[in-house]
């Protein structure tokens, strides 16, 4: 029997749902012997509410969307936050700085009164998520590799190491030798310091290492140019929830 | 005279020797011989079946030598070495009835097959066959030595560079975003020969970030098959201070348990080496003397101007300057300026040590709780940039990875650093070194004094990379060792040199094994059956380990339960705790898996022979102890009393229940358990298993004590032994570590400067009591 496989979006730009049909024919094809795709709004109509591992995209931001998600974990065998938002809640969690009436007014103007909102979270602060595929968005590689070792019935290798241990597999010139100021060395790998490597610096997108030394990243923000606010901005970005900044 | 004697004819020391070691390794019976003279003496009172002769030679020619060997034994064999081809001695070779002609530098694994092909084949034609080769190569030019110093001119190196553009892959120096990388170079205009250091050393070409050393098919039919890339590359521009890492990665990867993948790239690398005349401000090389370098390299280069001062370092080095460039003897006035460049070089480096690096060991073991370590790693990010720059960091983690299909993956190892939080975790849960002063700490020793002891090489090359690298400012070994520094004597270990060595081929291929049987311990346990499929017995000693792999999940360190004396398949017993586990608690009768191995030490038999052996096994400790207990039994009469105390949490957690009625009621050996916590069903005795000791009688004199338990009970138990008055060195324990590569190279499993996988897992309470990370 194939595992049934589903995808929900929550609140997110859909991007990591895109990138994840982002495969050549070939792997579309293994995929497909791999596993049956049930629900996946990004490629077809159909539903089905019977599947085994659930992929969930987007940040929580409103009330329904929380028994939404606990209905899927009560569901799905496995489920695995996609990207981002759902990982770590992502850049939605920036409206967290404001009180929720004025985010909704700046957002909805008159109309704010239809909606409503609550501070933005990922998906492991609803119901316990077993993995992750992070990033903002995704790497499709690594979301392949999460769904071979699901099949395989193993943990997967995802890095538990920070950015600058592939930065230096690359052969970069540090971010912080070129003038420029970097969250690789507090967040998570396994992007294989993408951004870094394209000419960039890090932004954090995929969430900070377990036990992350913040004091001393903020110090050499600080020693490399940049202001107290400034440093504590570019944490934000990514990583509101994880509430290092307060 | 034997069917596979060879007699090597070669004035090179190192081509000699060489080729001899390799050739001994493969089974033959070599002699050698430095000069014609010599060889002609042999061949007179022995005979041989093959002879490989170097043409120029001092005294008589190699062309003299043969004639004379036709002459007198017309059946030996010759084939031809040389560094300087020619079309005249190719074809009088050729007369004089010269099986082959090979240019130097030869390839060991080349001559070898070429060999085993002359023998096997009596009375093949001679064949010149890379006649038409030679005549496509240059005239021959002046003869090149090694250990030579020579001059060429830029265009000279400009020529042996495009020359090498256009014959192999070659890496070198070149500038980006101010700083230095190497990188695939195509044109002499795009390498800097003159820079102060590279942001990553050229050490990634011997050991990439990332290397498959596997290919493999999932399934009952797992096969499994070794890769390794043997790209022939030059490097340009190494400084001496990385020639000196690369001499340290050599002793490493070639010495011991000799690395596939790094040989297959380490004998295809030419290196020319460029002093460095413009330090990074970083650097400390001259302090840790590797600012100049007489070895490791095929051509060392140092600018003096408008020319290259050129030392030859090897025949590789000799055949390019001879087929390349116009060498010619330095003058008095250049050997001065080469000097002088030296000299102001040296005068630039800005760091020193402040004590000398021979009493880093000593130092070292003085300040191990040094305050130093603490206070440094407060702002540590952990982030092991310090590990990934460094030159002499050669530890790796190893994964599986599989396709989409699942039905076939690839084995690959990458950089791994004990910088990083779970370097030495294990499946369990534990961390062995677990906070970030241990760990830097760690990596300070293995600079400073491990590295030292285990290869008798400097283990920090001064190259400034990690002090550099670290945002936090902290890695510096020389800022570590200069605020440690004391005072005390210390000697240099001796150097050895490992560049002709045969690679294992198969170091990290498992070999098939199939699952004869599986029984359930507990819920957690099952213990494996499991025989090679070629048949061959494991050739375990009791309290070895073996490396088990399902291929597409992984690899684990496994102990063996089975004694050596039961005969042709082993067991081992397996708790459920990670990914490989799992899936080996998953497979039923007739599934294949992989087995690298035996590994460790084991149990000290010798010492234990003709002793009271005392046997403590807590919880899954009986799984190695238990391959011990049944050696005893088996061995009966080479061992005086034999005792065995068992411990488990609960009567549920008591494992091999036969074996335990058994040995219970067998007269030959006195077994006594306990369980930590009764229930209604459980008669025995109910404490901890120390509660046991005190019952036994035990002779000091005459009793080994061996004890395998989790972490916890050793403490206790060594204190009950205590009690009885055992000596330390009759106290046997076996540890646990994450054994990753099982062949002393990833690094994983180390214990201060022990590798576990090498020197363990078995220990003498007195070896661990200078084992400070332990227990």
């Amino acid at each position: 029997m194939k595992p049934k496989v589903a995808f929900f979006d929550f609140t997110g730009c859909e991007g990591c749902q895109l990138d994840a049909l982002n495969l050549d024919g070939e792997q579309v094809i293994d995929l497909l012997n791999a596993v049956d795709i049930v629900n996946f709004r990004e490629v077809k109509t159909e539903r089905d509410d019977d599947y085994d591992i659930a992929f969930i995209e987007g940040s929580i931001t409103r009330e329904s969307e929380i028994q939404r998600l606990q209905g899927i974990r009560d569901q799905a065998k496995v489920v695995v936050a996609l990207g981002a938002c759902a990982c770590i809640g992502g850049i939605n969690c920036l409206k967290n700085h404001v009180p929720m009436e004025e985010a909704l007014r700046t957002v909805y103007g008159k109309d704010a009164k239809y909606y409503d909102t609550i501070p933005a979270r990922p998906a492991d602060a609803v119901v316990t998520v077993d993995y992750y595929v992070r990033g903002c968005p995704i790497d499709t590689a690594e979301l392949l590799k999460v769904v071979k070792a699901l099949l395989l019935g193993k943990k997967p290798d995802i890095p538990s190491h920070p950015v600058c241990v592939e930065c230096k597999m690359a052969g970069n010139v540090c971010v912080f030798e070129r003038g420029m100021t970097c969250l690789g060395p507090v967040t998570r790998a396994g992007c294989n310091a993408i951004c870094v490597t394209s000419g960039r610096f890090c932004w954090g997108c995929r969430g900070l290492v377990d036990d992350p030394n913040i004091d001393s990243e903020k110090d050499i923000l600080q020693k490399y140019g940049l202001t107290v606010e400034q440093a504590v901005e570019r944490f934000k970005i990514y990583n509101t929830y994880a509430e290092v900044t307060k | 005279m034997l069917e596979n004697s060879v007699l090597i004819v070669d004035d090179e020391p190192i081509v000699r020797e060489s080729i001899r070691d390799w050739l001994r390794d493969a089974g033959y019976q070599v002699a050698t011989a430095e000069s014609g003279e010599e060889a002609l003496e042999m061949i007179e009172k022995e005979d041989f079946s093959v002879m490989v002769l170097d043409i120029r030679l001092p005294g008589q020619t190699g062309i003299a030598v043969l004639k004379e060997v036709k002459a007198q034994r017309p059946w030996i064999k010759s084939i031809i070495i040389t560094a300087y081809p020619s079309a005249e001695t190719t074809t009088e070779a050729k007369k004089l009835g010269a099986i082959d002609y090979l240019i130097k530098p030869v390839a060991p694994d080349d001559l070898e097959s070429l060999i085993q092909e002359t023998l096997d084949s009596v009375g093949r034609e001679p064949t010149v066959i890379t006649a038409a080769e030679i005549r496509a190569k240059p005239p021959v030019v002046e003869v090149v030595e090694v250990k030579k110093s020579l001059v060429i001119t830029k265009d000279g190196l400009k020529s042996i560079v495009e020359s090498l553009v256009r014959e192999t892959e070659v890496v070198g120096v070149k500038s980006r975003h101010g700083k230095y990388v190497y990188d695939r170079i195509a044109t002499w205009e795009e390498l800097c020969l003159d820079y102060d250091v590279t942001v990553m050393p050229p050490t990634k070409y011997l050991l990439p970030a990332k290397e498959t050393l596997l290919k493999f098919k999932v399934g009952d039919e797992a096969q499994v098959e070794p890769m390794t890339e043997a790209l022939p590359r030059a490097i340009i521009g190494v400084h001496p201070y990385d020639v000196k890492a690369i001499e340290l990665l050599d002793e490493a990867f070639m010495a011991t348990n000799p690395d596939p993948n790094y040989i297959a790239r380490r004998q295809n690398t030419i290196i020319i080496a460029v002093d460095c005349l413009n330090p990074s401000p970083k650097s400390f090389a001259p302090s840790m003397d590797t600012r100049l370098t007489e070895t490791g390299f095929d051509l060392l280069l140092t600018d003096i101007g408008d020319d290259y001062m050129v030392a030859v370092g090897s025949e590789k080095g000799a055949e390019l300057l001879a087929k390349y460039a116009q060498a010619r003897e330095p003058t008095g006035s250049e050997i001065v300026r080469q000097k002088a460049a030296r000299d102001e070089a040296l005068a630039k480096y800005k760091l020193s040590l402040n004590v000398a690096k021979e009493r880093l060991p000593k130092l070292l073991e003085e300040s191990y709780d040094d305050p130093y370590w603490e206070s440094r790693t407060e702002a540590c990010l952990s982030c092991a940039s310090c590990v990934m720059v460094c030159p002499t960091c050669f530890c790796f983690d190893v994964h599986d990875e599989v396709s989409l299909s699942l039905k076939e993956g690839e084995r690959s190892r990458q950089w791994d650093g004990c910088m990083l939080v779970d370097f030495a975790k294990v499946a369990t849960g534990e961390n062995f070194r677990h906070d970030k002063a241990s760990r830097f700490r760690h990596r300070i020793f293995r600079k400073g004094k491990y590295i030292v002891e285990r290869y008798g090489m400097v283990g920090c090359v001064g190259c400034g990379r990690c002090a550099t690298a670290c945002l936090a400012d902290i890695a510096s070994p020389l800022e570590a060792f200069n605020a440690l520094a004391e005072s005390a004597g210390l000697k240099e270990a001796a150097t050895r040199k490992a560049m002709a060595v045969r690679p294992d081929t198969a170091l990290y291929a498992p070999r098939p094994a199939e699952l004869v049987k599986v029984d359930e311990l507990t819920p957690k346990e099952k213990v494996f059956e499991f025989r090679f499929k070629d048949g061959k017995a494991l050739g375990q000693r009791p309290g070895q380990f073996a490396e088990v792999s399902v291929m597409g999940i992984g690899e684990s360190p496994i102990s063996i339960s089975s004694s050596p004396t039961k005969d042709g398949t082993f067991q081992l017993a397996i708790r459920n705790v990670g990914n490989v586990t799992n899936a080996l608690h998953g497979l039923e009768k007739g599934a294949i898996v992989g087995v690298r191995g035996p590994f460790g030490n084991g149990f000290p038999l010798e010492a234990l022979e003709g002793k009271d052996v005392l046997l403590i096994a807590g919880g899954i400790g009986l799984f190695p102890l238990r391959s011990l207990v049944q050696y005893v039994l088996d061995r009966r009469s080479s061992f005086g009393r034999a005792v065995l105390l068992f411990g488990a949490r609960s009567p549920a957690e008591r494992l091999f229940l036969d074996e335990l009625a058994e040995w219970s009621r067998n007269p030959e050996i006195e077994f006594h358990e306990t369980v930590d916590r009764g229930d209604d069903s459980w008669q025995g005795n109910v404490g901890v298993i120390t509660t046991l000791i005190p019952k036994v009688d035990i002779d000091p004199r005459k009793t080994m004590a061996v004890v395998v338990g989790p972490p916890i009970m050793y403490r206790f138990v060594i204190g009950e032994l205590k009690k009885k008055d055992i000596p330390d060195e009759n106290i046997i324990m076996s540890l646990e570590r994450r054994m990753k590569c099982g062949v002393g190279k990833c690094g994983h499993c180390q214990i201060n400067g022990v590798y576990v996988c090498q020197e363990g897992p078995v220990f003498t309470l007195a070896q661990l009591r200078n084992l400070r990370e332990a227990v």
